[in-house]
């Protein structure tokens, strides 16, 4: 039962792909949507059937493997089509198409009126579908088709105003970025091939577990699936795609670039935890990535002034907190934050997006303000999704980012000080950047006059139902969604996903009310702070050096200019010069002349006589004559 | 069997060959040209028989048959064209049909 639920979860998305695919113009937009909406939450009904027939077994029973055929075979190398149920990937199926449909379901709103929105919900198809293969995927093989399926569909989405060149940049930009992580991933799954001799989960696991392999060997595949896991998490130093992502469409932020495919570097350290836990040394650089990556985005995110990047930085941020839990082995909490995390970004996104639709497409929160009034209901949702964001109780994310602080402090090593450390900053951070963000958007002054035509759409001129609606139900999980684990009095979560990742540390009931206390209070603090500093009308961080820094992203994207891109560029430009245009461009321009100068000499033969011609026969019968007579 | 010997029959198809050879090579009518040709074919079908004969099978004689049959439609084909070329503007002499001069 769990296994058909789990086919029909994959199955139905593409399904909705396809068809939009083949309808075309047979379909209008509206039916478009309705079909994408349809085809994800059918996923999400499958999943629901496979959960709830997974529950139903024990503990060590949950774990089903369900193999379709086999999908190659090459000497000893096997890898079937195959999906693996168990408690993990049932979790990323429940998020993946229960938020991915509600996400869809905004878009038939939010997008509605655009001029290509057949294709656009082909392409949430789509990627709900990669998504679920990635999750679902039985092998590492099935799982890397999932990871490039994921890269494509994202870069169709982000490049979907195709008129725009910014988006089009920022999709090439996402692309090779996340190409460049496949290929590193590819590279530790051809290592993994060539010791193992196989992908899947259970061989891979044991062949770390046994230690047969040489420490380098198991390293170097850990290394490929980090490489992997930080480009599409958008971790430093893989991470300057991901504020450019924001050219997407909004719900595409929220579904893509928040919720779903960014955490996908957490969920593969979670499943490949085995493989991590052989090489504990690039487990702790997990963890150190994900603790730089949380600073700097929490930092830059301070100083930006487009509505979306900043919730783009606090993705990047939130997610170096999932990747320092995946470091030191807490697996549970990692996928905890995941989960809640995909419930209030999404939420904040989605919010986001009704504040952009309201004003008719403007991101900039400068020119925001004062919205508290026209639009409540996205007031209170946003406000939802801001404190659940930094963490105030009883709201998801204290619950699942204040275990995650707690478990570097159970950790109890220089490591795990040095995160808990960072960790605390980061949530002091956060408190400062979000309300800086709900303060410039919501109070004070209307700084634009909301724009005309959108009463209309009923519900306060703040969105039509099939938009608000979605959000409700965001904002219901952002405030609930954390209670399923509850430090001292249940952990539901954490034992659901023991069978298939034990945690390495687990933090007591007395750890985890301590550091709650001290993550609220630097979170209320940076609260405080930033609202002192709207108050004030004065930026958090003034003006000078430091700000010249933040406002250049601590100088990334110049640093990968100067070091990767004006190389290539110039090795380009010399195989131009030295290559093309002599060889290649040389050739082909001298193929013309040359092919008429050829014809000429064999046209002097033709002297249209037909004597002459018949002589040529006769003479050419002649001389095979006398050598068939010669060599005879 | 009486009669010439086979030897005989191949020379007299050499010979009527030949003609037919030089005819094509040497006239500048268009129509001694086809003429010749047909001689050439003819010479060729003299053969044909004349082997069938020296190895007792029908097969040389099946091909002559055919040979007479093809003939038959080249020279309506040819003289068509010929009647066709001498109308437009040339007259019937083969050294001015020069327009395939590459």
């Amino acid at each position: 039962m769990n296994v058909y639920g789990a086919w029909v979860c994959l199955l139905a998305p593409l399904a909705g792909f396809v068809l939009i695919m083949l309808a075309g113009g047979l379909i209008t937009r509206t039916q478009a949507g309705i079909l994408s909406t349809l085809s994800v939450f059918v996923g999400f009904a499958g999943a629901l059937v496979s959960f709830l027939a997974t529950v139903g077994e024990d503990a060590e029973h949950r774990s089903e493997l369900s193999t379709a055929w086999t999908w190659l075979g090459a000497g000893g190398f096997e890898a079937g089509l195959e999906i693996l149920v168990d408690p993990l990937s049932l979790v990323m199926m429940l998020v993946v198409t229960g938020v991915g449909g509600l996400i869809v379901l905004y878009s038939t709103g939010y997008m509605a009126g655009d001029d290509e929105e057949r294709r656009y919900f082909a392409y949430m198809s789509l990627f709900v579908f990669s998504m679920l293969m990635l999750v679902q995927g039985g092998n590492l093989l099935l799982l890397l088709v999932g990871w490039g399926l994921v890269g494509l569909a994202s870069y169709l989405l982000i490049g979907f105003h195709h008129d725009r060149p910014s988006a089009i940049a920022a999709a090439k930009k996402a692309f090779v970025i996340n190409a460049l992580g496949d290929a590193i991933m590819a590279l530790g799954l051809f290592l993994a091939i060539a010791k193992i001799g196989s992908l899947d989960y259970g061989a891979v696991f044991e062949a770390a577990e046994s230690g047969e392999l040489s420490s380098t060997t198991v390293n170097l595949i850990a290394l490929g699936l980090l490489g992997g896991a930080a480009a599409k998490s958008a971790q430093i130093p893989f991470h300057t795609w991901l504020p450019d992502a924001m050219e997407g469409p909004t719900p595409v932020s929220a579904l893509i670039h928040a919720a779903t495919m960014v955490t996908a570097g957490v969920y593969l350290i979670c499943r490949t935890h085995p493989v991590f836990e052989a090489a504990p040394r690039v487990q702790h650089l997990a963890a150190i990535l994900g603790l730089i990556t949380l600073l700097v985005a929490g930092l830059v995110a301070l100083v930006q002034w487009d509505i979306k990047r900043v919730i783009a930085y606090s993705t990047m941020s939130q997610i170096g907190y999932m990747f320092v839990a995946a470091g030191i082995g807490a697996y549970g909490f990692a996928m905890f934050h995941l989960v809640t995390h995909a419930f209030f970004k999404a939420l904040l996104f989605l919010a986001a997006g009704l504040v952009i639709h309201h004003l008719n497409g403007e991101q900039d929160i400068r020119k925001m303000g004062g919205l508290r009034k026209a639009m409540p209901f996205t007031h209170a949702v946003f406000l939802i999704g801001t404190l659940a964001l930094v963490g105030i109780p009883p709201l998801a994310g204290f619950w699942s980012k204040d275990a995650i602080l707690a478990a570097t402090l159970a950790d109890d090593s220089v490591l795990g000080w040095l995160l808990l450390a960072g960790g605390l900053l980061g949530a002091f951070l956060t408190g400062v950047y979000s309300l800086r963000l709900y303060f410039r958007v919501f109070h004070g002054e209307s700084a634009v006059a909301p724009a005309r035509g959108h009463e209309a759409h009923g519900h306060g001129g703040e969105g039509p139902r099939s938009m608000t609606a979605p959000v409700a139900v965001l904002a219901v999980l952002s405030v609930v969604g954390g209670l399923l684990q509850v430090p001292g009095l249940w952990h539901v979560f954490e034992d659901w996903l023991h069978p298939v990742a034990e945690q390495l540390v687990e933090p007591t009931a007395g750890q985890d009310w301590l550091i709650s206390a001290v993550a609220v209070a630097l979170g209320v603090a940076g609260i405080l702070l930033a609202r002192s500093a709207y108050n004030a009308g004065r930026e958090i961080v003034a003006d000078g050096a430091a700000r010249s820094l933040l406002e250049h992203k601590f100088f990334f994207d110049e640093l990968y200019d100067v070091t990767f891109a004006r190389p290539y560029q110039a090795i380009a430009e010399q195989a131009r010069v030295l290559v093309e245009e002599p060889v290649v461009h040389g050739s082909l321009e001298r193929i013309g002349p040359g092919g008429q100068f050829l014809g000429g000499l064999v046209g002097k033969l033709q002297t249209g006589l037909l004597r002459s011609y018949a002589l040529v026969v006769t003479a050419g019968a002649v001389i095979l004559a006398i050598v068939f007579l010669v060599l005879r | 069997m009486n009669g010439p010997g086979v030897p005989f029959y191949l020379a007299v198809a050499g010979i009527l060959f030949s003609i037919g050879a030089m005819g094509v090579l040497l006239r500048r009518s268009v129509l001694i040209v086809l003429l010749s040709l047909e001689l050439m074919l003819n010479a060729s079908n003299l053969a044909f028989v004349a082997f069938s004969r020296l190895f007792g099978e029908m097969d040389g004689q099946v091909f002559a048959l055919s040979v007479m049959a093809v003939a038959a439609a080249e020279v309506c084909v040819g003289l068509g064209l010929i009647v066709a070329i001498a109308r437009r503007k040339h007259g019937l002499d083969v050294d001015t049909f020069t327009e395939l001069r590459g």
